[in-house]
């Protein structure tokens, strides 16, 4: 909290140990053997910013080829890898690490008044293991054999057959290894709120960013799987000789797409769920009041994970299934739309009834709402079968998702980035460049996407790295190539605004926005341990209840927890938030990066085919894990 | 520790609750092998097709039972442990991975055997059942290995950190055991 | 109604509705890519009886916990969804519970009507 007169000698000793017990290591050894949520969370956001500065490249170069009709500045081989690591760079080294590894990691321990995460080691190794795998898919870049058969990857075309060379087993192996990363962070996720949180927070106070972040965990958690089992058929199938998708065998090529939607389609509601998370933690700071329908928000956050599990057949609508599956897949696709209409009712309403204050994170809040609706709104198109058939697999499709994903991802994220960034630098950030970058990067995303809802519906199919003349596509080509450069031009106004506000901005204090939740109750940027005490927490809205943020000062006077004798937290009761237990956390730790590095030779081996020596590789795994076990948490 | 004792209610501690992600994880993981036995059962006129025997019935029903009965001694290890009494808890967990290496040893040997007669690569029955097979026994040998971690654990004596491993590590041999009687009752399925 | 009774209905409600039509959604699609493929002609699947029963029961099932989630908002109908807890927990879940049950039973209500009514093994 931030500290108006100063404490007494008794409380001024607690705080000198606090200090101590959480100081974070210095220098380059203290980055890499930290187990600190916000370290943690700020290394993957400079590393999702590099993928997203490379998927973004990958897409200036695409939009370059086909801003005219029959351009060559790429052929259409090194065409299929552009945008097969486009969209896999984006949804697995850019938006699930940005919004749960970065945006999650930071503030959770936060919003809930803990001092760490449930797992501190485990959250560092998540980080490694998803750096690691992303110079992994990398690295496939630079040989010349990415992955070239789009982020999805049907079989047959990625068979060993049609796909001979390393593309695909640098993709199998990079996706399983990037989704050990995932699985940690959702785990982690999990196990933290229902047991971290401050005493008093039952989950009806529970902020409804972690609702978000919960419901994108358990999204995780359940969907990374088929994902495993998939590409280990496909591996298995290319490299072992088995015949899980192989027709002439018994197998079907179909079991890839099944398994592959049955994750990817939950996938695609993880990348935007934990965007609604940032939103409704900005508009009720923008509009000082309560969010609308405060219930109802955060059933429909779950809900549209959960129903989202249930629709992946309707990628599948072109693939002959039977009429009754249709009805199966179309009713559920139909659903899922409810919970998300809810929420933007709600965020609405929470506009008119409140005063809102359009600084530029509230006007990407605002720009996402847009998009979102607009992407949605073709979405419901989908759910009806005969059109679907029609326009699958063409521009109308990306349209679709990179409105929602564009819109209802990355505008969120931008708007967050403006929203925390005084927490965590500080600094107040420019707000005139700021609201100039939202026009700029709005527009340039509506010429760039908009479009495309038109060329799809002309019959402009996805993944062709080249078009005829003669066609009318030219003008709608450029237009969008146009939008792409005007949004990389806002997208750098962005980041140099940031920049120049870390380096000139003015000192911003503990609470610009006199926003809702507990991370504006500390310092800025937060302490090393983050909080003073652990705070008292009797509603959803804890910045806004004086009466318990008084309550903390006399804590620290008298010493409730305080929890400074040792690098200590709260384990409470998941439902309700009764205090349960006093636990030892880990401080810094060099097993996280050690079993990182070994993970990643065991894939390394496995690529190039080398099995016995991924096999040694897998026992230096075990020896890694006890080692890391062999440090136990003091007793009491 | 803290100055003022505070009013505390028990609760299953997060080991627990890490240890349950990891059992949920893996359960959707054989969940996705289950559904594609069945994808491409129905996708097969004759199952097991034809030339591969169907899978025997008594020895994998009488081994499948050795393992559930593990689950026993795992309780009981753990009610030892939540009482204070670590030797007795010692001699459950021995008791426990007596009867689970013997297991494992068997079905690595019989596993060898199988793909000697009928190999992984012969078509899509093939690489699901020995997948699904195989996944499970190595799921088996992980438990193995935290056996003889705590094992080695408890042998240096009693601690909260140890307890909580305990409960979790028996938490996932009931998964584990259960998983099993799942995977083999899918595998004799073919027999129907 | 005692806290336990509440807190054993908030909790049934909560999960038992989505349970039932995650399991009529997967079994449902079982059913129908069993009898539609290759293995189905052996089997002689009765389509209707099956899609039938799978979808009446979880139809019955997702009422049953949106009565369950009503029961419990009336039982606590003194306290708000901000109150202190266990209560104000309790009604915070069974609000969200009453309105995921409805959906959940429009939708089975919903598939029950179409599967019956769509034409048994036509490619779509």
């Amino acid at each position: 909290m931030a500290v108006a007169a100063p404490p007494s000698t008794a409380a001024a000793e607690r705080l000198d140990r606090l200090e101590r017990m959480w100081r974070s290591r210095p220098g380059l050894l203290g980055w890499l053997t930290t187990t600190d949520h916000k370290r943690i969370g700020l290394l993957y956001f400079w590393t999702t910013l590099v993928f997203f500065g490379a998927g973004g490249v990958e897409a200036l170069v695409m939009r370059t080829q086909l801003a005219q009709p029959n351009e060559r500045l790429v052929g259409p081989s090194t065409y299929d890898q552009l945008f097969s690591m486009h969209g896999i760079t984006m949804i697995f080294l850019f938006i699930i690490p940005m919004t749960t590894g970065a945006f999650g990691n930071y503030l959770i321990p936060l919003m809930i008044g803990a001092r760490d995460m449930a797992f501190p080691r485990v959250n560092a190794l998540s980080y490694w293991i998803f750096v690691s795998s992303g110079i992994f898919m990398y690295v496939a870049l630079f040989m010349g054999t990415a992955p070239n058969a789009g982020w999805f990857d049907y079989v047959p075309l990625a068979s060993r057959q049609f796909d001979p060379g390393r593309n695909i087993d640098f993709y199998c192996l990079g996706i399983i290894f990037n989704s050990l990363a995932s699985t940690l962070t959702a785990g982690l996720f999990i196990v933290t709120i229902l047991k971290s949180r401050a005493p008093g927070m039952s989950l009806n106070r529970l902020p409804l960013f972690c609702f978000a972040m919960f419901a994108a965990a358990i999204g995780l958690l359940f969907a990374l799987p088929a994902l495993s089992v998939d590409t280990i058929f496909l591996f298995l199938d290319r490299n072992v000789g088995t015949h899980f998708f192989d027709v002439a065998h018994g197998g079907t090529a179909l079991l890839w797409q099944n398994l592959f939607w049955f994750f990817g389609h939950p996938e695609v509601y993880i990348l935007i769920v934990p965007a609604f998370g940032i939103a409704t933690s900005i508009i009720p700071a923008f509009t000082q009041r309560k969010m609308v329908a405060f219930p109802l928000v955060a059933v429909a956050e779950l809900l549209v994970v959960f129903i989202g599990f249930g629709v992946w057949a309707h990628h599948m609508f072109a693939t002959g299934l039977p009429t009754v599956a249709l009805v199966f897949f179309a009713g559920a696709s139909a659903l899922v739309v409810i919970p998300s209409t809810i929420q933007v009712f709600s965020w609405l309403m929470s506009f008119v009834t409140g005063s809102a204050r359009f600084n530029t994170p509230l006007l990407f809040i605002a720009g996402f709402i847009f998009m979102f609706v607009t992407g949605g709104l073709t979405g419901i198109m989908f759910v009806a079968v005969p059109f679907d058939q029609q326009v699958t697999d063409t521009y109308f499709v990306i349209a679709h998702f990179h409105y929602i994903i564009f819109g209802a991802a990355v505008f969120p994220i931008f708007g967050g980035m403006y929203y925390w960034f005084p927490k965590i630098t500080g600094r107040m950030y420019f707000e005139r460049p700021g609201q100039i970058s939202f026009w700029t990067i709005f527009v340039g995303t509506n010429l760039l996407f908009f479009p495309m809802h038109i060329l799809g519906l002309l019959g402009m199919t996805r993944r062709e790295y080249t078009y005829p003349a003669g066609l009318g596509w030219g003008p709608y080509n450029l237009a969008e190539t146009i939008g792409a450069f005007l949004t990389t031009a806002g997208i750098l106004l962005l980041f140099g605004n940031l920049v120049a506000s870390y380096l000139r901005g003015e000192p911003a204090g503990a609470d610009p926005w006199h926003g809702p939740t507990l991370e504006w109750t500390t310092t800025s940027p937060p302490p090393d341990y983050n909080y003073v005490v652990i705070p008292k927490v009797t509603s959803a809205y804890p910045n806004w209840d004086a009466a318990d943020r008084e309550e903390d000062r006399r804590k620290l006077r008298d010493g409730v927890l305080v929890l400074e004798q040792g690098h200590e937290q709260v384990e409470v009761t998941p439902a309700d938030g009764w205090l349960s237990e006093i636990v030892e956390m880990p401080h810094s730790s060099p097993w996280p990066p050690l079993l990182a590095l070994s993970l990643a030779l065991v894939f390394t081996m496995l690529l190039i085919e080398k099995f016995e020596i991924a096999g040694i590789m897998g026992i230096l795994c075990l020896l890694t894990l006890l080692g890391w076990h062999s440090t136990e948490p003091q007793e009491a | 520790m803290t100055a003022a004792p505070l009013p505390r209610r028990s609760s299953l501690p997060a080991a627990w609750w890490g240890m349950s992600i990891l059992i949920a994880s893996e359960g959707m993981l054989f969940g996705c092998l289950i559904a594609t036995y069945f994808y491409l059962r129905f996708k097969n006129p004759a199952w097991p097709p034809d030339g591969i025997p169907a899978p025997r019935l008594v020895v994998p029903l009488v081994l499948t039972a050795c393992l559930a009965t593990t689950s026993a001694p795992m309780q009981l290890a753990l009610a030892a442990v939540r009482a204070g009494r670590v030797a007795t808890a010692r001699l459950f967990l021995v008791a426990a991975l007596v009867v689970q290496c013997g297991y494992f040893a068997y079905e690595v040997h019989d596993f060898h055997d199988q793909l000697g007669k009928v190999d992984i690569t012969r078509d899509a029955y093939s690489s699901i059942y020995y997948t699904l097979l195989g996944a499970d026994h190595g799921h088996v040998f992980l438990g193995i290995l935290f056996n003889l971690w705590l094992l080695g654990k408890l042998a240096r004596g009693l601690t909260r950190y140890r307890a909580n491993a305990t409960l979790a590590i028996t938490w996932y041999w009931h998964f584990v055991n259960v998983l099993t009687i799942v995977v083999v009752g899918t595998l004799l399925s073919a027999r129907a | 109604m005692t806290i336990r009774r509440l807190e054993f209905l908030q909790w049934a409600g909560l999960f038992a509705g989505a349970a039932a039509w995650a399991a009529a959604h997967v079994l449902g699609y079982g059913v129908t890519l069993a009898e539609c493929n290759v293995a189905g002609s052996r089997w002689g699947i009765s389509h209707d009886a099956w899609e039938g029963t799978l979808l009446a029961v979880a139809a019955a099932l997702a009422l049953l916990a949106g009565l369950a989630a009503v029961a419990v908002l009336v039982g606590t109908h003194t306290a708000s969804y901000e109150s202190d807890p266990p209560t104000g927990r309790i009604r915070f879940f069974a609000i969200a519970a009453a309105v995921a049950n409805f959906l959940f039973f429009v939708v089975l209500l919903l598939d029950l009507a179409g599967t019956l009514s769509a034409a048994v093994c036509r490619q779509g």
